[in-house]
């Protein structure tokens, strides 16, 4: 089986600068990772390929830097990688990255059985890239699945949907998004990373020229969406600090929020 | 030179062994030290990943990394449970690579594999209770019998003692010159006369099961001496240079434990109204500590890329090693002096980064007899 | 004449009496459309809607497009996209939001894609600016941080909504409201993602999902000891224990206790979070807990920000304090 699977570096760190010039996270300033759910999802096209064979090809889109989350795929157990890098493409949104990942795909791996994603990214959350892939592919596509088992030229994906465990038979070429219940990603293998690194490297880079795509179809200019302000959830709270001895502290708890305590637990807490 | 700034193969073997160490010895490095347990259930879920084969040829199952990749493991490894850091470095180094370097084929082809794999578990026995800094000491001796020695002693200290289970023993054939007759033998656990004292306890590193190992006619076949008879003090020598820089490796990971702790209780801990990291003499300790940490990796990593490089490395060696057990023991005191009354309360992980500290500047060569081997190279040097 | 914009709502009947959003968001296009003048729609899809129809007019819609057939029985993110997009072109609203359910995160990109438009995901808020345009508020990085977002050009603008945020309005069965209908479309495409099976959920323990309280802990709580202390606790107080990852992953609790994005997500009346760091994984599992108390040696820690009250202080310790006071107070 022949498997793309899409995967984001993101951010290890949980608050980044905003950049007000461009709308955007300042994301040069942090250590990067691969999104857990794409690793979800790289595990599962792992899990699929030891099954039934093929191969598996990581794309990501991101800056230079985002060349280590290929690497990372490739100490995985992932066969090739494409990184599409273009300073043209910074503040892409949703909308357009998947048309940007969809012209690679169409470009570069035009033969896949199967793309994976991870259901959403731990940066911007929106869920979204996945779905609207599979409108740019034309494919069939089920998000936030837990299970995938491959029968004939079908797959069998397993969900959980709205309070339904849903069993769909999916044709191929298809699209899932993977969520992070079921398959745990495996650890890294010292020896999957030195293989990672080999004197050629099957990672390819590839820029807007490569992809034949015109500069006004894609990057901040190209997106519907704006952000026009971005700003720290939780600041306004005016939240009770306590501190000193343990003793104090419970007795100060329990004096002030005893009775939002004791309401919880249908109980009568004493002042 | 590589390593100066870190490639991105480095930093992916960082993050792929600290995500490791963070996962599955992090939630446990403080009991297993509190108990003095060995934790094989780490061990179990380590095999599969190369730890126990970090530098060992690929046709041997191994990872076959760099040194500085070997380094960054132990390193990271030890950040959170240096005696598991001890355990990885002493199997890898001076357990399995005078192996690589001195085995015979077929000595290779029947013992790396497994230890490789992880499913036997080096050590190195070379100190005794008359020998240590000085191998002269030795008293375990061998004596050829047919197809066979027949080895007699006992090792003290041994690292991994009490779960090696394919130790080398040093000992000599000639105990009227026991320099001649010094050598090198590979010796399986379960061979009948081998049997392991009872495990030390010590002031740090005790998840570490160390222990002594005793021989009593015990059989070894023949075909289990590394190197040639007499070979012994080169291959232990050969066998340390490369093995002190996974101590230095393992002195810089509790280094920088006990730093990250340092800044951490620094920020958290309140006095006078503010953090004490607001406090410049706080400042001026964690500015000196993380500068000489940056000093003593660039040592480090130094000595590993010589080594790569096939050129010799044993005073940049023993260099880093001085320098990253001293810098630990620094780092780990002042890291303590920072947590105030805390830092010496085993509430906090600092106090066994203090106590796990100590030994670097003593075993695989005290720093006395680092400084021995800087100082002969500077003074063999042609002037 | 300019024709009057339209709010339309997105119609996810399914588990309806459980799942409200769409009665919520209803309710919030009514005050939207105040601001900009606009109609609010209803957008049902399926089949034997009539009840759907009524309940969405009662609630506020003045309008409902429909498009019912039996063949249209099963939700299906793909063929509902494509009609949904279809009835956009025709009539071309300004607005269009879907609840933030599975199934609306799943259907709403795909409308947005086949009309080229934008979509803000998972909204905490929505309002109307100057210039007449939805601000769109979204969470990121777990909540830690909001985006406002617009969509300046593209119409409609699309959200889709969290549940639980807008209220409802309550309804009025006397209101009345236009029906429209579009025939199933021929070029409706075959089915390429089939329904095989589909039951609802085992009522499996939701004991953490469900608690009124939830003591949640993290490496801070020093040890395994300490975390069992956690237990004697929760006897007190009537409250499930859940864990972080890394105490799962040591052992120390199943991972049915698991509080996170890959576990549980719980919204308890109130949280108690000991030695809880606040990795993004799990902020945002805990972040609809209506009081946080936390405790943490680092004031500064993502958790203690998120928290109500948070002391400063040893996790452990605080825990066995406060089970000594308790002892003393619970009546």
């Amino acid at each position: 089986m022949e498997m793309v699977v899409c995967i984001k570096q993101v951010p290890m760190v949980s608050e980044l600068p905003w950049d007000p010039a461009t709308g955007t996270l300042k994301r040069d300033l942090a250590e990067g990772m691969m999104n857990p759910a794409c690793r979800h999802a790289l595990e599962a096209a792992l899990q699929l390929k030891a099954r039934h064979g093929g191969r598996i090809t990581a794309l990501t889109m991101g800056p230079p830097m985002a060349e280590e989350v290929l690497r990372q795929a490739l100490a995985l157990g992932a066969d090739q990688g494409f990184l599409i890098s273009d300073p043209a493409m910074a503040g892409s949104d949703t909308f357009v990255t998947s048309f940007i990942l969809a012209t690679a795909v169409k470009k570069y791996c035009p033969n896949f059985d199967l793309v994976l994603c991870g259901c959403y990214t731990t940066d911007s959350e929106t869920a979204q890239v996945g779905p609207q892939l599979a409108e740019e592919l034309d494919l069939p596509a089920a998000a936030f699945v837990e299970e995938i088992a491959k029968k004939k030229n079908c797959l069998i994906v397993k969900r959980l949907s709205d309070g339904f465990i849903e069993t769909l038979e999916m044709d191929l070429p298809g699209l899932v998004t993977v969520s992070t219940r079921h398959y745990a990603p495996r650890y890294f293998s010292l020896a999957g990373i030195e293989d990672a690194f080999p004197d050629a490297a099957p990672i390819r880079t590839l820029s807007a020229v490569d992809l034949g795509l015109e500069r006004g179809s894609i990057g901040v200019q190209a997106s519907p969406t704006r952000i026009v302000n971005v700003y720290t959830s939780r600041t306004e709270k005016q939240n009770v600090i306590l501190r000193g001895a343990p003793k104090q502290i419970v007795e100060e708890l329990l004096d002030r929020f005893g009775d939002r305590i004791g309401g919880a637990m249908g109980k009568d807490i004493e002042k | 030179m590589s390593g100066i700034i870190p490639c991105m193969k480095h930093q992916i073997v960082r993050k792929a062994v600290r995500e490791f160490a963070e996962s599955e010895l992090g939630p446990i490095a403080h009991d297993i030290d509190r108990d003095a347990r060995f934790p094989w259930e780490v061990v179990e879920k380590m095999r599969p990943l190369n730890f126990f084969g970090l530098q060992t040829p690929r046709e041997y199952g191994g990872a076959a990394l760099d040194t500085i990749s070997y380094a960054i493991a132990i390193e990271e490894v030890s950040r959170v449970s240096a005696a598991m850091g001890l355990c990885l470095t002493v199997h890898n180094s001076v357990g399995i690579y005078p192996i690589v370097r001195f085995g015979t084929k077929k000595q290779k082809e029947r013992f790396l594999p497994d230890l490789a794999g992880g499913k036997r578990i080096g050590g190195f026995c070379l100190t005794e209770a008359n020998a240590g800094s000085d191998a002269g000491g030795v008293e375990t001796h061998a004596v050829r019998d047919g197809d066979s020695y027949i080895l007699n002693g006992t090792k003290i200290f041994v690292t991994n003692g009490g779960i090696c289970t394919t130790p080398l023993i040093f000992a000599t054939m000639n105990p009227a010159d026991m320099r001649k007759g010094f050598s090198v033998f590979i010796v399986e656990k379960e061979t009948p006369g081998f049997s392991v004292g009872e495990i030390e306890d010590l002031c740090g590193m005790r998840a570490n099961p160390v222990s002594s190992l005793f021989f009593e006619d015990c059989r070894v076949p023949a075909d289990n001496l590394l190197g040639r008879p007499g070979e012994g003090l080169k291959i232990g020598l050969i066998a340390l240079d490369t093995g002190r820089l996974g101590i230095a490796a393992q002195a810089l990971g509790i280094a920088q434990a006990a730093f990250e702790a340092a800044v951490k209780y620094a920020k958290e801990r309140h006095q006078f109204g503010q953090p004490v990291s607001a406090n410049q003499t706080i400042q001026n300790y964690l500015a000196d500590m993380v500068t000489e940490i940056d000093a003593a990796r660039l040592l480090l990593y130094r000595g590993c890329a010589l080594k790569d490089a096939g050129k010799p490395f044993s005073a940049e060696a023993a260099m880093a090693k001085l320098y990253c057990s001293g810098l630990a023991v620094r780092v780990s005191t002042t890291a303590v002096q920072i947590h105030g009354g805390y830092g010496y309360s085993k509430e906090y992980d600092v106090e066994r980064y203090f106590r796990d500290a100590k030994v670097t500047e003593i075993y695989e060569g005290t720093s006395e007899v680092q400084r021995m081997v800087i100082a002969r190279s500077v003074l063999s040097a042609p002037t | 004449m300019k024709q009057k914009l339209e709010i339309w709502v997105f119609g996810d009947y399914r588990n309806y009496f459980q799942n409200r959003v769409t009665l919520q968001l209803i309710g919030k296009a009514v005050e939207l459309a105040k601001e900009i003048k606009a109609t609010v729609c209803a957008v049902v899809i399926g089949h034997e809607l009539d009840e759907w129809i009524g309940e969405y007019i009662a609630h506020g819609a003045r309008r409902v497009y429909v498009v019912e057939d039996p063949v249209l029985k099963e939700y299906d993110a793909a063929t509902y996209a494509f009609l949904t997009a279809r009835l956009a072109e025709v009539h071309k609203p300004d607005i269009l939001l879907v609840g933030a359910t599975s199934f609306g995160r799943e259907f709403a990109p795909r409308v947005a894609k086949r009309l080229k438009t934008g979509l803000t995901a998972d909204c905490v808020g929505l309002a109307i600016d100057q210039d007449s345009l939805l601000v769109q508020t979204a969470p990121s990085f777990g909540g830690n941080l909001l985006a406002d977002i617009v969509t300046p050009k593209q119409r409609p603008q699309m959200a889709t909504v969290r549940p639980g945020i807008f209220r409802e309005i309550p309804h009025n069965y006397e209101a009345k409201g236009k029906i429209i209908r579009m025939p199933l479309p021929i070029d409706l495409s075959s089915r390429r993602l089939r329904l095989r099976k589909s039951e609802r959920q085992p009522h499996q323990s939701k004991k953490l999902e469900d608690a009124a309280i939830v003591i949640c802990s993290g490496r801070g709580i020093g040890s395994r000891k300490k975390f069992n202390n956690l237990y004697e606790l929760a006897g007190l107080t009537d409250a499930e224990v859940g864990a972080t990852r890394p105490l799962v992953y040591a052992g120390w609790a199943g991972h049915d206790s698991l509080v996170g994005q890959a576990g549980k997500i719980i919204r308890p009346k109130i949280l108690f979070s000991f030695g809880v760091s606040g990795a993004i994984q799990h902020t945002a599992a805990v972040n609809d807990a209506e009081f946080i108390i936390a405790v943490n040696k680092n004031p500064k820690a993502t958790m203690m920000k998120m928290a109500d009250v948070a002391i400063v202080a040893d996790a452990g310790q605080v825990c066995s304090a406060l089970i000594r006071e308790l002892k003393k107070r619970i009546r």
